[in-house]
């Protein structure tokens, strides 16, 4: 029988970005705030420091900071007609685990999206028409977010300026900046702070582009050129280049973290409480069904909690939001077969993969020297930057030389044709191993009526509770266009100089066996109308309106770009909404 | 062989073959190092005018136990170099080693650099510091202090300061004076010729703390010892 604990005003299900960022917001509008973490607290000192961090094997290889899939693995099929089994070990996707959540291991990557992206459908059939957008794929789901970019642009800003975000601004307020991408949505201002140096890579990358009349820029990075103090007081540093950021924490307060940004004030908050180790099983509903009235957790010691709460935020990973609506019955699941119900439509992921271009061996790329968003790139590609009329697929892809360190285990480029293993293989590395460039091609995947998240009937987690069931597979419209790109790209490879390059493209099946990207979006996403969306513009699940579901499970679609940023953007415009009407007259911000 | 030294033979051995450029090879393209030539200019100077290293720095690269010269023996060649370079230019400035930089040409400074990576030097008997004070540098060295944002001092540095060669120094075995004084200097702003990131945690550390690491890094007179008493933890 789960202990009922003393009522707060606000709970929030898992204590990463989103979930640190509602808190210090909320505590700092004098609400009693409870933060509940699965994992365990974790800190830049002395969780992050050497000799323990920069361990490949134990962090990228075996995944230790990812959530515990022994516990609550996620289930995946390709489509409806086949049977989900468990992930069992982590490769295409990885979730985070622990304080600060997926937030600690990411790259720094740090884009904003385009002013198309937030009125997808409507701009698409404005600029191409109804008749296109059909024969791009009759089963794509796509829609507008309820919300423009011209309202996140102060939301974007100031996250920016949270994170320290490193680079060069290409258009403020619609002037165009040399240096900068010319393509990029208007911005107030410049970036909090300078490009990252350019790495050897992404010289000739944009020797490269430019040459074929493309416009390189520096990728924008929350990985810190400079020391920086952000807005709420907090020192970051300058990236040493050390290659251990993807899949790893930062030893030196230079890239941009919960604990690096948030965590050191919102601890310190007399109206803040973490509990790690806490696993929320359950929102609790009311007998109507239409308001929360708290949470059940299970703490590390196995003990069932009853925590009341009047407003609960859901701020796990956007698979684990999506999951935990499941679980408490929020909102109707969506039924692929009617095409009816929410929670769980239009999951989408991320089209990635692209060339490998081996160089000759008199070009020293030094790949170990790097940081996790050190990349030179192409906005050429990206989304609808380019005319889509005569090609048959929306969205795009930014092309761009971001390597993020040359890690002995996982980094071994070969050419094709050399043996899988043994003698030739070994001198084939050493042979290629500093004089290999791989090129990211890195875009949208459109949602479709085919793919959907819900629980699975068979299989349970450590608590008996269904796991999350995903089935997947990627659209033809996103394979046209990757492939399309592909052969650009190619192009590319070899106006830097490369012997050999090799083709990228991303090609169906979907596998779960191969690392291309953790961002898994959709699945709860905003928009105007409840019938095609589980939360409105401000987050506000439609149904039980004193529960938001904060994240990128809102987003309707994937954008071209690492979406971090634009979550960032999105949860400050939720969380003003909330803080200056939610919590002077609690009820919903959009009437249904 | 120390573990340090097993660590420059291993770079030298795997990187060499893969083509990383070093400072040394990039600045006299198609000339060795030549380690020999090295050693002459430590015992009797150049004839342009630098005076012979081993005045200050002893043959063997230890200096002496006053610690007002650093320990250069088996030090990272491009690290030497560097900062050769940078006293040369005025990037690192010191009344002493600008004008002894500046007698020196590019070969000059590669070879010497050659020559002090390849000494294989004692450690000088030192007075034991105080144990308390070389608690509290380990901690830091080893840990960071979380509650003012210092991360720990082998990050950069490798275990138990071995240095990272090419690019980071060693400190194990460095004296405690002289580490003690470099960092005072990337306090104040009076060295600056890398990243910023030295004279930020620079500013970080309290007088006290600084004489902690230097301390604690002063002790650790073997890598190898302590990375075999830290397996056997």
């Amino acid at each position: 029988m789960a202990e009922t604990l003393k009522p707060v005003d606000v709970v929030t299900i898992g204590v990463g970005l989103t979930g640190s960022m509602a808190a210090l917001e909320m505590a700092q509008s004098g609400l009693k705030v409870v933060g509940l973490e699965r994992g365990a607290p974790r800190f830049t000192v002395p969780d992050f420091q050497s000799p323990a961090i920069h361990d490949e094997l134990r962090f990228s290889i075996r995944k230790a900071m990812m959530q515990d899939n022994v516990k609550v693995a996620v289930t995946f099929r390709n489509n409806s007609n086949e049977t989900a089994l468990p992930i069992r070990r982590w490769e295409s996707f990885l979730p985070g685990q622990g304080l600060g959540g997926s937030f600690v291991h990411w790259n720094g990557q740090s884009f904003r999206a385009q002013v198309a992206d937030f009125v997808w459908r409507s701009h698409t059939i404005q600029r191409y028409g109804q008749k296109f957008l059909d024969a791009c794929g009759p089963e794509l789901t796509i829609q507008d977010w309820g919300v423009t970019y011209d309202e996140l642009e102060p939301y974007y800003d100031r996250f920016e300026y949270l994170c320290g975000v490193s680079g060069k601004a290409g258009n403020i307020k619609g002037q165009i900046q040399p240096g900068g991408n010319p393509f990029e949505a208007p911005r107030s201002r410049e970036y909090p702070n300078p490009p990252l140096k350019e790495t050897y890579f992404g010289a000739i990358f944009r020797k490269g582009a430019e040459s074929l009349g493309y416009h390189p820029y520096p990728q924008p990075s929350s990985n810190l050129s400079r020391p920086y103090t952000n807005p709420l007081g907090l020192k970051l540093e300058q990236c040493v280049f050390c290659g251990f950021c993807e899949r790893d924490a930062c030893e030196h307060y230079a890239k941009a973290s919960p604990q690096t940004i948030i965590l050191p004030v919102l601890l310190k908050n007399p109206n803040y409480e973490l509990r790690t180790s806490c696993e929320v099983l359950r929102i609790n509903l009311d007998s109507a069904g239409k308001k929360a009235t708290g949470v059940t957790y299970v703490d590390g010691a196995g003990r069932e909690f009853e925590q009341p709460a009047e407003i609960v935020f859901i701020t796990a990973f956007p698979l684990n939001n999506v999951r935990t609506l499941l679980l408490s019955g929020i909102g109707k699941p969506y039924d692929p077969r009617s095409g009816e119900g929410v929670v769980g439509r239009n999951y989408s992921y991320q089209t990635t993969g692209g060339p490998t271009v081996f160089m000759d061996e008199s070009v020293n790329i030094n790949p170990f020297m790097s940081s996790g968003a050190p990349g030179t790139m192409i906005d050429d590609f990206s989304g609808d930057n380019f005319d889509h009329s005569k090609l048959g697929f929306i969205g795009g892809q930014y092309v761009g030389s971001i390597m993020t360190g040359g890690r002995p285990i996982e980094f071994h480029p070969t050419p094709p044709g050399t043996p899988p293993w043994g003698l030739e293989w070994k001198r084939a590395v050493a042979r290629h191993y500093n004089h290999t460039i791989l090129i990211q091609q890195h875009g949208t995947s459109m949602p479709s009526r085919l793919n959907y998240l819900d629980l699975d009937p068979t299989y349970k987690d450590a608590w008996g509770q269904p796991l999350l069931r995903m089935t997947f597979d990627f659209p033809e419209n996103d394979i046209r266009m990757s492939q399309y790109i592909a052969d650009k790209v190619v192009e590319i490879g070899r106006a830097m100089g490369g012997k050999i390059v090799v083709r990228g493209g991303t090609k169906r099946p979907y596998t779960t066996t191969v690392y291309q990207s953790t961002h898994n979006c959709g699945g709860a996403v905003m928009g105007d109308d409840p019938k095609t969306s589980v939360v409105n513009r401000y987050l506000q699940c439609w149904d039980v309106p004193n529960v938001f579901s904060l994240g990128a499970s809102s987003f309707p679609h994937n954008i071209t770009y690492n979406y971090t940023i634009t979550i960032g953007a999105v949860t400050y415009w939720a969380l003003d909404a909330i803080k200056n009407k939610y919590l002077k007259s609690p009820g919903p911000l959009v009437p249904a | 062989m120390t573990f340090r030294r097993l660590l420059l033979a291993g770079a030298a051995a795997v990187l060499g073959p893969l083509g990383v450029i070093t400072l040394v090879q990039a600045q006299s393209a198609g000339r060795q190092p030549d380690a020999k030539h090295g050693a002459v200019i430590v015992a009797q100077g150049t004839a342009a005018g630098a005076p012979p290293c081993a005045q200050c720095h002893a043959f063997n690269g230890v200096s002496d136990a006053s610690g007002a010269f650093p320990r250069l023996a088996g030090q990272s060649a491009y690290y030497l170099t560097k900062q050769l370079r940078d006293f040369a230019s005025g990037e690192r400035a010191n009344a002493l080693m600008s004008p002894i930089a500046k007698a020196l040409s590019p070969g000059d400074i590669a070879d010497v650099s050659a020559y002090f990576v390849g000494v294989n030097a004692p450690f000088l008997p030192l007075k034991a510091s105080d144990a308390a004070l070389v608690k509290h540098g380990q901690e830091l060295a080893k840990v960071g202090g979380a509650e003012r944002r210092i991360q720990n001092c082998d990050n950069c540095h490798g275990p138990a300061g071995a240095g990272e060669p090419p690019t980071i120094p060693y400190l194990a075995g460095q004296y405690a004076h002289y580490i003690a004084f470099t960092l005072q200097m990337w306090r104040q702003g009076f060295r600056k010729n890398s990243l910023n990131t030295m004279g930020v945690i620079a500013n970080k550390l309290d007088d006290e703390e600084i004489a902690a690491v230097a301390a604690y890094y002063q002790q650790v007179q073997s890598t190898l010892e302590t990375v075999e008493s830290q397996a056997k933890d």
